[in-house]
């Protein structure tokens, strides 16, 4: 029964952030797809402190929950803005919006549009 | 909204042509509604289906150490894969312990895993080929045809605007203009994977999907003399194209060719020199395929409530076995050689109409086989031709109403050249009273043409005298190799959140009742009797019953980790000869080669920097096998539980991904695997002209893995 003890460990090992503190968020995003979503979701997944992130197509909302004494709220928008998508709180830079897919540009009106938007 | 409803989402009300989770037709108008993510849940239950429907993505099948569709299933706690045996080297699944033949297995929608290549089919999937799969727990859709008893397996592969499509959008994972996938293990196997389209013009996309795989080094870990995997090659390949015409006309057309060559049995170093290759027990299986499938479909642009599909398919199956010493020099008892042709053809018309919350799907099927089967083993004879014929004409209604409450009813008639009318009618029902607990009920009945010794050709490597009265118990193509069963289940499924966290709970119980089954009699030593057993000639036994019960607990514990714990219980029994006289003639004795309690637990992590490790450990509790001691009356063994751990660590980067894992962690291998390899006093290998070889021979009886512990190797390149 040794491999389940192991297996237990393993378990238990990813369970210990279970107490953390956590607060939850919503901002806006500005995005386009599910490129998009990828995108913006991994972003903050990257960041330690963060627990969960979820973006909605329709709403253009980021949801996310973190450690607030990890992360801040700023911390959180400039990694989202670092990928190329505008929060209320930080701009993407343009070089950085420069980086996103060319199905992604949300900021083109001919874009947003064959998107059904 | 309604042409999502025709091809999207909606499982059960989907027409079922290009596949349940085809969501790319008509992307340029779904790009809001319909996303495909690879990140998705590897393991998914929809949640709007009437019939307990499970997908199973790319990302799931990633997990699975190798290589072909019968080894995808080891992190499904659904299904068990059983062992494989050394001279045919093929791996059977099982749904609630019944063989994968009770399960409808299609490809897109049309059979490869039936007939001829019911033992096989599965393995002339490569993994890498497949774009997702839908299996279904319990009697499936009526209108997919009458073989599902235990459950329904789909299969769908890349299609040429998966491959075109991931060229365009070059960042989106795993995917480029050219898939290559390579592998390599311990055990001397290796594999070369291609998946590639072109999109040709507005309306024609191409692709191909390419397989080259294969063993030349032998292994012998346990020293009885006998290979452990047979060696040979794989060449397997497909050519589709797709077509996206004017006013809702589309076309799917595929070309599949395949070759298959396995060469098992004993080893010639192991032995003194001087030994000729004509003195050893070896096996040769050569398989192979051609087929060609059109499908085309086609949806009223001005009433979308309205389309029509059909599938047209024709094939030609091969199989040649031979096992034994080379024929000629005895004993003859050792030799046997089949070769069967299946040529045969299949066409489906599908039509749906709805009318709001009333849906209407019907189709017709005509389906031809034409057997010939060679036979040469002292008991059997020379075999025979035959042809099967069917017309089978199915409907199902649909109604639901506010997404809470979901029934389909569904009828069908088959008028079988063999099996004469059968009447299949199948209920399923989805309730959900309360928000995110979903109860579902099925029901039905399904039967199927068995084949008995093809399906199970590689039972032939033993000495055991094959008993038989008449030549449709064992070839088929008669009404005693009919087997007809009831399913009926029960399930409850449950996803969760728990501190910001996705789970999900599911438990289910079915049980499958045959009313025709045939038997593989292996419970009398130095034998193995064929025969049917019925209701109608044994009233009040149970022919074949499966009762299954299990419980299955998925959580991501957190961002990056994934828990998955299943148990299952499964009570297989079967109907056995007697020469007891007290009894009616038979006895209920449990079907050998099935674990009556198993567990899985799998925990996935992923790490920053894009590592994925997966552990896998299974629990197969202890099973009936068949007996050799010819003083126990029925000869039944029981082989110990044991444990099968593995492991994974991928790293994904940009355009591709590197794998390495070891299977078997712990080297669990079965001991003496082939009786009477073995001298039992001096535990050298013996040649086939020993008098112990002779009268203990059988490679029938492997319960559990013979290779042990196993690292392997693989990449996915995207160029």
């Amino acid at each position: 029964m040794k491999p389940v003890y192991a297996l237990l460990f393993l378990v238990f090992s990813s369970v210990s952030v279970f107490a953390q503190k956590k607060v939850e968020l919503r901002f806006n995003t500005d995005g386009v797809c599910g490129m998009c979503e990828k995108r913006i979701e991994s972003a903050l997944l990257d960041i330690d402190g963060v627990w969960t992130a979820d973006w909605t197509i329709e709403s253009h909302e980021t949801w996310v929950v973190y450690n607030p004494k990890k992360v801040s709220e700023l911390d959180l928008q400039r990694a989202v803005a670092a990928v190329g998508h505008d929060t209320p709180l930080v701009k993407a830079k343009d070089e950085d919006y420069a980086k996103v897919h060319a199905c992604c540009k949300y900021r083109d009106e001919q874009v947003v549009k064959a998107h059904g938007g | 909204m309604i042409k999502r409803l025709v091809f999207g989402s909606l499982c059960f009300l989907s027409l079922p042509l290009f596949g349940q989770v085809d969501t790319s037709l008509y992307q340029s108008l779904q790009i809001k509604e319909v996303t495909i993510r690879e990140d998705a849940a590897g393991l998914s239950i929809d949640s709007k289906s009437a019939q307990l429907d499970l997908n199973i993505s790319r990302t799931e099948l990633k997990k699975a150490a190798c290589c072909n569709l019968s080894e995808s299933f080891e992190t499904n706690p659904s299904i068990d894969v059983a062992f494989t045996d050394a001279v045919t080297g093929t791996k059977q699944i099982q749904l609630f312990g019944l063989a994968g033949k009770y399960a409808q297995i299609q490809v897109e929608m049309t059979p490869l895993v039936r007939g001829l290549l019911a033992n096989s089919g599965l393995q002339f999937i490569p993994g890498t080929w497949v774009q997702g799969i839908q299996l279904t727990k319990g009697i499936g859709a009526v209108n997919h045809g009458p073989e599902s008893m235990t459950g329904q397996i789909n299969v769908e592969l890349l299609k040429p605007e998966d491959l075109v499509d991931a060229a365009a959008a070059p960042d989106s994972e795993g995917r480029g203009d050219v898939l290559l996938n390579g592998y390599f293990n311990q055990g001397g196997r290796f594999e070369i994977n291609e998946a590639y389209g072109v999109r040709l013009n507005k309306k024609w996309m191409i692709s191909s999907l390419g397989h080259f795989s294969g063993r030349q080094r032998g292994t012998d870990v346990n020293g009885d003399g006998f290979l452990d995997n047979p060696l040979g090659y794989q060449v397997n390949g497909m050519l589709r194209a797709r077509y996206f015409g004017q006013n809702g006309w589309e076309g799917l057309y595929t070309f599949h060719a395949l070759e298959d060559v396995k060469q098992g049995g004993q080893m010639a170093n192991a032995f003194a020199p001087g030994i000729g290759a004509d003195q050893l027990w070896t096996s040769q299986i050569k398989q192979g395929r051609l087929a060609f499938t059109a499908k085309t479909g086609w949806v009223n642009p001005d009433l979308p409530e309205q389309s029509f599909g059909s599938i047209v398919q024709v094939y030609s199956h091969e199989l040649g076995v031979q096992m034994g010493l080379p024929k000629g020099t005895a004993p003859s008892s050792l030799y046997s050689q089949l070769r069967g042709i299946q040529n045969g053809g299949m066409a489906q018309v599908l039509y749906y109409h709805g009318w709001g919350a009333l849906v209407q799907t019907s189709a017709l099927i005509l389906q031809h086989d034409a057997y010939q089967v060679g036979l040469d083993r002292l008991e059997l004879g020379n075999g025979r031709p035959w042809v099967e014929n069917n017309v089978g004409l199915s409907t199902e209604w649909t109604y639901q109403t506010e997404e809470r409450f979901t029934a389909v009813l569904g009828m069908r008639v088959d008028a079988h050249s063999i099996a004469g009318n059968q009447f299949s009618p199948r209920f399923h029902m989805r309730w959900e009273p309360w928000t995110s607990h979903t109860f579902r009920v099925v029901a039905g009945r399904g039967f199927r043409m068995a084949q008995p010794l093809l399906e199970e050709y590689g039972r032939l490597a033993s000495q055991r005298f094959i008993r038989w009265e008449q030549y449709g118990q064992v070839l088929g193509g008669d009404l005693l190799s009919m087997e007809s069963a009831t399913n009926m289940g029960l399930s409850y499924s449950h996803p969760f959140m728990l501190n910001y966290m996705a789970g999900g709970i599911q438990a289910d119980l079915h049980r499958t009742q045959f009313q025709r089954a045939v038997i593989h009699d292996f419970y009398t030593p130095g034998e193995r009797s064929i025969y049917p057993v019925t209701i109608r000639d044994w009233p009040g036994s149970i022919p074949l019953q499966s009762i299954s019960a299990g419980i299955s607990i998925n959580y991501n514990l957190n961002k990056r980790s994934e828990l998955r714990m299943a148990y299952r219980y499964q009570d297989l029994k079967a109907s056995y000869y007697s020469d007891d006289v007290n009894g009616n003639g038979l006895m209920t004795l449990p079907v050998p080669f099935v674990a009556p309690h198993r567990l899985m637990v799998h925990y996935s992590r992923s790490f920053k920097g894009g590592v994925v490790m997966d552990v896998t450990l299974q629990r197969y509790g202890k099973q009936a096998i068949p007996g050799i001691d010819p003083s126990i009356r029925p000869a039944i063994d029981y082989a110990p539980a044991f444990h099968l751990l593995s492991a994974q660590i991928r790293h994904e980067f940009k355009g591709g991904d590197l794998y390495i894992g070891m299977e078997n962690a712990l080297n669990v291998t079965q001991s003496n695997p082939i009786d009477g390899a073995v001298s039992p006093q001096t535990s050298q290998p013996l040649l086939p002209s020993d008098p112990y070889f002779q009268s203990h021979f059988d490679a029938t009886r492997i319960w559990g893995p013979i290779f042990g512990r196993m690292l392997y190797l693989g990449t996915n390149i995207a160029l």
